[in-house]
């Protein structure tokens, strides 16, 4: 049952509660499709599309970690073609906002990716990944200078109509600067955390587990990076703020709304339990409820209020 | 297509072999979908830590009694956790998932090849060989192999027919298992271990060779069929053994692959194999059974 309370709208994009799936955890939706009606989600974020297909890293890919895990999948993907012959056509059927993820190994590459997928009608908004840290070229690294942060989306900005969404690397010494510089290239909202850079070592080959040395660490671990860095980006930025990073429960997300989040997106928490997202829409439903709040847009970012530093209510 | 997420009750959890269980699950929903080769997905813990589902084989399924076992091996934290977990508890499980081993019409002697724990999906394999040889046959469907554990008369009857070739190998005699069931669906059965505990010494593929290479040994009793599939799990030597020896011979051959999976349908591309076509495939969604043609990298 649609619940009025919980619906939001981030620059545009309407959605009947703020539970979206985050880009590269939910494959192109059909993945998760056997377990429950996908349309009861916010929003779905696709897997990280490139121009032209990736075939990914070798493998291993992933290796567990205190409360998180590692990946190095290296944005295994079909190509933007198939993408839009093979899943859209299922996509764009559904009821709930789509929300396509983009990565390029050039600035002339994003530009053409949202040329090309501004063509489909219904798709909701562009998610641009500067923060993919497991390529050889682009992803993380334009998403650590505010210059080439600023190039990318400003391309990105010029090839669309579509709502652009900048997604995040925590992996840089501010992130504030990183976010306004995206905002002012036009921006309209922020996404954050991609994953944090680590590693893991294999002490029986005495080499590193990756054959990229350095992988993407996400999972509950992060989480408390993950809403810092959201509380940080919404003291810094006008632009509704997309919140990620370890939530499994309503919880986390309840948190992440109050740091500023105006939308959450589950990652991991997806194959712990595939439910998950369900969930946690339950669980916000009944703490607007209990809270007596009439639009969860109260709350987003009203823990704000308590700190004496900068808000936008204050 | 809807797939089971969610709690099963424990029937049974008991170690079978040092460090070997064998548990039985109530979940009418996993077994009357399952399918030789799948696997259930399993959250070991509640806690945040081990974090991600264990991949487990379906050993067993049976649509009557709604019961799902698995046979799994204590290797790491997850397992640990498994092992301890007692009769009548809830176990949060997905499943059934992945693609298994295809039986098609025309066989007429499969050949099974199993190493250590990697005899588990084989045990679910053997038995539905046997229904799909018998029922083709038009014989009257024999009862199922109720309990995967009870040896010699569980079956109801042993089937009179013939109905494929096993080879297992195990690390020592202790470890062996299934070995009884697999008799008892019709199965010639050659058992090795790696130390000659019992049966030969040496490994399956080892036995696989010979019968390839020589025929039925004597002692085989009447002259069986050639044969016509080969089906596989067990640790990766084992599994391009067995690949390089069914594609000499010319006889298709169907391996289970293992990997450490993440979300186990597909997703994250977490667990992946370099398909012979260039690029990776997904072991928990395209496989985890294979077509050794379609892998590179066995």
């Amino acid at each position: 049952m649609d619940n009025k309370s919980i619906f939001i709208n981030i620059c545009g994009i309407a959605m009947k509660n703020p539970v979206m799936v985050a880009s590269g955890t939910f494959g192109f939706g059909q993945e998760y499709a056997g377990f429950y009606d996908i349309n009861l989600l916010g929003a779905i974020v696709t897997k990280g599309l490139t121009f032209e297909p990736k075939a990914g890293n070798p493998p291993p890919r992933i290796c567990e970690t205190p409360a998180g895990m590692l990946n190095s999948i290296g944005l295994e993907n079909p190509g933007v073609e198939d993408f839009i012959a093979k899943e859209w056509p299922h996509l764009s059927r559904l009821s709930i906002p789509v929300i396509a993820n983009i990565d390029g190994d050039t600035v002339d590459d994003y530009h053409k990716m949202a040329r090309r997928l501004s063509s489909l009608e219904g798709l909701a908004a562009l998610e641009v990944n500067i923060s993919c840290p497991n390529v050889e070229k682009g992803g993380m690294a334009f998403g650590q200078d505010p210059e080439s942060a600023a190039e990318v989306i400003k391309a990105v900005r010029e090839g669309t109509d579509l709502p652009v969404i900048a997604k995040l690397s925590p992996n840089v010494t501010s992130i504030q600067k990183i976010a306004e510089a995206a905002v002012s290239a036009g921006a309209d909202a922020i996404s954050l955390i991609n994953t944090l850079l680590g590693m893991a070592i294999d002490i029986n080959k005495k080499r590193p587990v990756f054959h990229r040395t350095f992988a993407g660490l996400s999972g509950p671990a992060v989480k408390p990076v993950a809403l810092r860095m959201v509380w940080e980006v919404y003291e810094a930025v006008k632009v509704p703020v997309i919140g990620m990073g370890g939530i499994t429960t309503w919880q986390d997300a309840v948190e992440f709304i109050l740091a500023g989040a105006s939308a959450v997106a589950v990652g991991t928490g997806n194959f712990l339990d595939p439910l998950a997202p369900i969930k946690i829409i339950e669980g916000l439903k009944k703490y607007t409820a209990a809270q007596g709040v009439r639009d969860i847009g109260e709350l987003i970012g009203s823990a704000h209020l308590f700190t004496g530093v900068k808000s936008r209510f204050k | 297509m809807s797939l089971f997420c969610g709690h099963a009750k424990i029937k049974d959890n008991i170690e079978i072999a040092p460090g070997i269980y064998h548990m039985v699950l109530n979940c009418p929903e996993v077994a009357e979908d399952a399918a030789p080769g799948q696997f259930i997905h399993i959250r070991c813990t509640d806690a945040l830590s081990p974090l991600l589902r264990r991949p487990i084989s379906i050993a067993m399924a049976d649509k009557k009694e709604g019961t799902v076992e698995v046979i799994y091996r204590v290797v790491g934290q997850g397992t640990r956790l498994l092992a301890g977990k007692k009769k009548g508890q809830m176990l949060d499980i997905m499943g059934p998932l992945g693609h298994g081993f295809p039986i098609p019409p025309w066989v007429k002697h499969p050949v099974i090849v199993g190493g250590g724990i990697g005899t588990a999906p084989l045990l679910f394999l053997a038995e539905s060989i046997r229904e799909h040889k018998l029922s083709s046959a038009g014989s009257p469907e024999l009862s199922g192999c109720e309990d995967i554990m009870k040896t010699g008369n569980s079956c109801g009857k042993p089937a009179k027919e013939f109905i494929g070739t096993v080879f297992v190998g195990f690390l020592t005699e202790k470890e062996i298992f299934g070995a009884e069931l697999l008799k008892d669906c019709g199965f010639k059965v050659e058992i090795c271990t790696d130390d000659g505990s019992r049966g030969y010494k040496g490994f399956p593929t080892d036995l696989l060779e010979m019968y390839l290479n020589d025929g039925p040994s004597p002692s085989s009793g009447k002259v069986s069929p050639a044969i016509d599939i080969i089906y596989a799990c067990g640790p990766s030597p084992l599994l391009s053994k067995v690949a390089s020896m069914a594609s000499r011979a010319k006889i298709p051959a169907y391996v289970s692959l293992e990997e450490r999976m993440a979300c186990g349908v597909g997703a994250c591309l977490g667990c992946a194999v370099k398909s012979a076509d260039g690029g990776y495939m997904k072991i928990c969604k395209d496989g985890p059974v294979f077509e050794v043609s379609q892998v590179t990298d066995l």
